[in-house]
């Protein structure tokens, strides 16, 4: 009894040492940002802390979320692949049938007094079955068939919130797959074959885009098309972030954020607030968390016990650069406005505890990495 | 069952972390771009969007005649504006506009089209609206987003169409002017001087616009006031004009077309100008309607026209004065010189008829009978360069220089203005018209008031001017005008004296007995100008007293048919009522001392 008890203290004192520290303080950096951001997003005179209080408690939510997903061996969530899969598709399908519309879309589920976005949660439950999947073949999948199982399964899920419509998350889960294949070995030529097909067939779908997203995509190519109107927001966004200058206008203190000029600034635009009050140091900073944050979890993956380890961690980096790039990119007018958070610091429950249940994953991986490596 | 991990797994992960950097890299340049190179752009664009510059519109000043009665004032008003870059939603909020304005929806949307390549910059959209459409707009700021309403002054002329030739009238900016004036801080639409001493004198009338600054959220709601700067009304303007006399000219002249021009001729002040028909300059202040202009500018009796000043017509027997002045100066006539008329003058195969044979008169009864038959033979004598040359040394065939835009030149002929003008040799029949204003001349009121004054002054051709100093809006005088010497007529005294007593002579027992003034001796000049387009024009050019001239009053009669029998009496109505004003000591108190 006694000595059992001491062999899993041991154990945890190792696993606690191979934590990744770096990686958590990067996590917890963003999201202490994130969430600064959000209060002077928010603040009005009648309610100083803004949506301080919810973000708080979301924040509780998804560092219990992450220690518990670290403590748990990621190897059972693999072999319990069918719940996550089939749980995040019947959440998606649920969404499309009964869901909450917002902002022209229907993407939340209602659950008591919480709204979920099942969309952010599916693509957790997506990564950890590619992962598993991959992971059980002896050999790369080098011919175009072997793709077959992984484009079936990440199909449903892109069609169902395609649906919603959320072009943004449809796209995030396409990325994820095409970065997943690319760790598992898939040769160059078969993924830019994918990648062509793919574009090939998105005329096909310019036709089943709702007319604002279609007003999205046209404007981000020439937002002077209709200043006043759909290119409204990217304007206002490069306006925010371009006069926070090089040091920022403060925090609470950015004009484009308090005077509302900004839009959806603690959610989508949360990044112009940094650029606005924080200015180039502050927002190459939030770059620079991310990287660091990015390269640790790939150096998670190099490092893993096993295969599906490695894919867990490159199903997760892949997930938040995507966000990252996407999002960062589209509030310095270098990408189209699709409407995706930015992760750890845009407000929104769901977007962020799933983001941390993906750094939960990580550490999950990361204590359980053979001893050799050290 | 465990599998290995594949072997390239390593170098993918590589590859993938090294676009991972690129793609950071690219960001973190494009946001040194952004926040660093461009960031003062930025800024101001950012600055752009908090800070609403509100124009506190400065009245335009004032506009008195000589002894300080207001001529045209402000009230106070309000104007609605659009602001393009708050306007997001112009297809719901402009036809509500329209609705509450109660213009047309066509109107609204071509300004908005005009106003959205600078959407920063506020464009009006209706003037003077009432305070039931303030209070309107107001309540429902929320809903009309983009439309302002702000508080500015619009002109008022009290007297209607009293002097609206000299006072002038207001109008928009158009664009060309825009493009000279914007850097002086004209904006799109504002109001600015389009006739009269209003565009003469728009600099001095116009005030400084204030600023307030205030900084808004994106829904327009004011949120502090930055800075205030309250504007400076504009200068006062005092004219010369003596407001009675402008009355009573005003009064002689309805019903007809025509001018009256009074002025001293000792300085050049007009303290009369009056062009019958007239117009209600009131009807620009709030911006003319496209019927009420083309109306104006359609009538045929051409009611913007100041025909003091901006049309030239045919002098007839005024002109007498110049050949008069000629021959006496170039000794073809002296005070004793004698002439037989026997009522017509045979010139080759022409013969030259006048109304009556006067039979033998000397030159003083010859100019106060306008005899054509002794003008037509100093006018031959003379021959037609030597007129020309005194015409124009008396002011004819040049603008006075009066300040009001728009003057006319006049025109006075010589052989080589022929050949030019008609491709037409000069024949002698020309110099006979010539002699007796007729032919070729053209001359405006103006310029018989300026030619006239020399006379009646001793030889100086001073400048007709209309204002007389500047005051500040407080009242101090910012500046006074002093009269213009622009040329000297050299005359003999003997020369001078002649023909002063055959003016004289003209309302003492001659054509122009109708100016006559109890106790007031009047010189002067009727005409009967000839003109194709129908009866003559009646012309009387006079001076007073006739001693020691004080006031000069010219009267054109379009149509009027005889000076002796429809100008001389306007201008005899003009003098006595100056004449009474000076019998009753009324010292002309002037502005200070109003």
């Amino acid at each position: 009894m006694g000595g059992a008890l001491t062999a899993d203290l041991r154990a945890a004192r190792r696993r606690l040492r191979h934590v990744d520290w770096v990686l958590v303080a990067c996590t917890l950096a963003l999201v202490a940002v994130g969430t600064a951001a959000i209060a002077s997003a928010t603040a009005t005179p009648e309610q100083p802390l803004g949506l301080l209080r919810p973000r708080l408690a979301h924040v509780a939510v998804g560092l219990a979320v992450l220690a518990g997903l670290a403590a748990v061996p990621y190897r059972s969530l693999g072999e319990a692949w069918k719940l996550l899969y089939g749980l995040s598709l019947a959440l998606l399908a649920l969404t499309d049938l009964v869901g909450r519309t917002a902002l022209g879309a229907q993407r939340w589920l209602a659950v008591g007094p919480v709204s979920l976005q099942p969309s952010e949660l599916a693509k957790l439950g997506l990564v950890v079955t590619l992962a598993w999947f991959l992971s059980r073949r002896k050999e790369p999948p080098t011919r175009l068939p072997d793709l077959l199982p992984y484009l079936v399964l990440a199909g449903p899920p892109v069609l169902l919130v395609f649906l919603q419509p959320d072009l943004g998350s449809a796209l995030a889960f396409v990325a994820v797959l095409l970065a997943m294949l690319w760790a598992a070995g898939v040769p160059r030529g078969q993924l830019a074959g994918l990648v062509a097909g793919g574009l090939l067939v998105s005329p096909l779908v310019w036709p089943l885009l709702k007319p604002y997203q279609r007003t999205r995509l046209l404007v981000f190519v020439d937002p002077s098309l209709d200043p006043l109107g759909a290119g409204y927001n990217l304007i206002q966004s490069k306006i925010a972030i371009g006069s926070g200058g090089l040091w920022g206008k403060g925090l609470f203190a950015g004009t484009q954020n308090t005077l509302q000029f900004l839009p959806m600034q603690h959610t989508d635009f949360v990044f112009s607030v940094i650029g606005e009050e924080l200015g180039f140091v502050g927002a190459v900073g939030v770059l620079l968390l991310f990287w660091v944050f990015l390269l640790r979890v790939l150096q998670v993956a190099s490092s893993a016990r096993d295969a599906f380890g490695s894919y867990l961690c490159v199903g997760v980096a892949s997930l938040v650069a995507f966000h990252v790039l996407v999002n960062v990119g589209m509030t310095v007018g270098l990408a189209p406005a699709t409407g995706i958070p930015l992760p750890f610091l845009s407000y929104g429950g769901t977007a962020l505890v799933t983001h941390l249940a993906g750094v939960g994953l990580v550490l999950s991986v990361a204590v359980r990495r053979p001893k050799i490596l050290f | 069952m465990q599998p290995e991990k594949p072997v390239h797994l390593s170098t993918r992960l590589t590859s993938f972390a090294v676009a991972l950097t690129v793609a950071l890299a690219a960001l973190a340049l494009r946001l040194w771009q952004l926040q660093v190179l461009q960031g003062d752009y930025y800024a101001q664009l950012a600055d752009t969007n908090r800070l609403r510059i509100h124009r506190v519109a400065a009245p335009r000043g004032l506009i008195l005649d000589r002894r300080g009665t207001p001529l045209v004032l402000n009230r106070p008003a309000f104007s609605v504006s659009i602001l393009p870059m708050e306007l997001r939603e112009p297809t719901r909020v402009l036809p509500e506009l329209a609705r509450v304005l109660g213009v047309s929806q066509e109107e609204l949307w071509s300004r908005w089209e005009r106003a959205r390549s600078r959407p920063f910059e506020p464009v009006r959209v209706r003037r003077d609206v009432g305070m039931r459409v303030v209070t309107l707009l107001e309540e429902r700021r929320e809903e009309l987003r983009g439309v302002q309403v702000e508080a500015e002054p619009v002109r008022v002329y009290p007297f209607g169409a009293a002097a609206a030739h000299v006072l002038g009238y207001l109008g928009e900016v158009s664009a060309d002017e825009l493009e000279a004036l914007r850097p002086r801080g004209y904006r799109a639409g504002d109001l600015i001087g389009k006739a009269g001493v209003e565009r003469s004198y728009d600099t001095v009338l116009r005030g400084d616009d204030g600023e307030h600054v205030v900084e808004v959220d994106v829904a327009g709601r004011p949120l502090r006031v930055l800075r205030e700067q309250p504007g400076r009304p504009g200068n006062t303007l005092v004219l010369s004009l003596d407001w009675e006399l402008q009355q009573e000219a005003e009064r002689q002249l309805r019903g007809w077309s025509g001018a009256v021009v009074a002025m001293d001729p000792r300085t050049g002040e007009v303290l009369v100008m009056a062009s019958s028909p007239s117009f209600d300059p009131n009807a620009f202040s709030v911006g003319i309607s496209e019927r009420q202009w083309r109306q104006l500018v359609q009538d045929r009796r051409n009611p913007l026209l100041n025909r003091a000043t901006a049309a030239a017509v045919e002098p007839g027997s005024v002109f007498k004065v110049v050949t008069g002045l000629a021959a006496l100066q170039e000794g073809r006539a002296g005070p004793a010189s004698r002439f037989v008329c026997t009522g017509s003058l045979r010139l080759g195969r022409w013969v030259f008829r006048d109304l009556q044979a006067h039979g033998v008169v000397d030159f003083t009864t010859g100019v106060a009978q306008s005899c054509n038959v002794m003008f037509w033979m100093l006018g031959r004598s003379l021959g037609p360069e030597r007129l020309a040359t005194y015409a124009r040394r008396l002011g004819f065939g040049q603008p006075t220089g009066v300040d009001l835009p728009l003057e006319a030149t006049g025109v006075i002929p010589d052989p080589d203005y022929k050949q030019r003008t008609w491709r037409e040799p000069w024949y002698p029949g020309d110099t006979l018209n010539m002699a007796i204003g007729q032919g070729f001349v053209l001359v405006t009121p103006i310029q018989v008031a300026r030619a006239l004054s020399a006379v009646a002054n001793g030889g100086l051709l001073v400048q007709p001017r209309l204002g007389r100093a500047v005051l500040s809006p407080e009242g101090q005088v910012v500046r006074t005008f002093s009269p213009t010497v622009q040329g000297r007529v050299e005359f003999s005294p003997s020369a001078l004296q002649a023909l002063r007593r055959g003016l004289e002579a003209v309302v003492e027992r001659g054509t122009g007995q109708a100016a006559r003034v109890e106790g007031l001796r009047v010189a002067g000049k009727t005409g009967s100008a000839e003109t194709p387009r129908g009866r003559p024009h009646a012309w009387f050019a006079g001076y007073a007293p006739a001693e020691d001239p004080r006031i000069v009053v010219v009267v054109l009669v379009e149509h009027g048919y005889r000076g002796g029998l429809n100008a001389a009496p306007i201008a005899r109505a003009v003098l006595s009522r100056w004449w009474e004003g000076q019998r009753a000591g009324r010292r002309e108190a002037g502005w200070a001392a109003r």
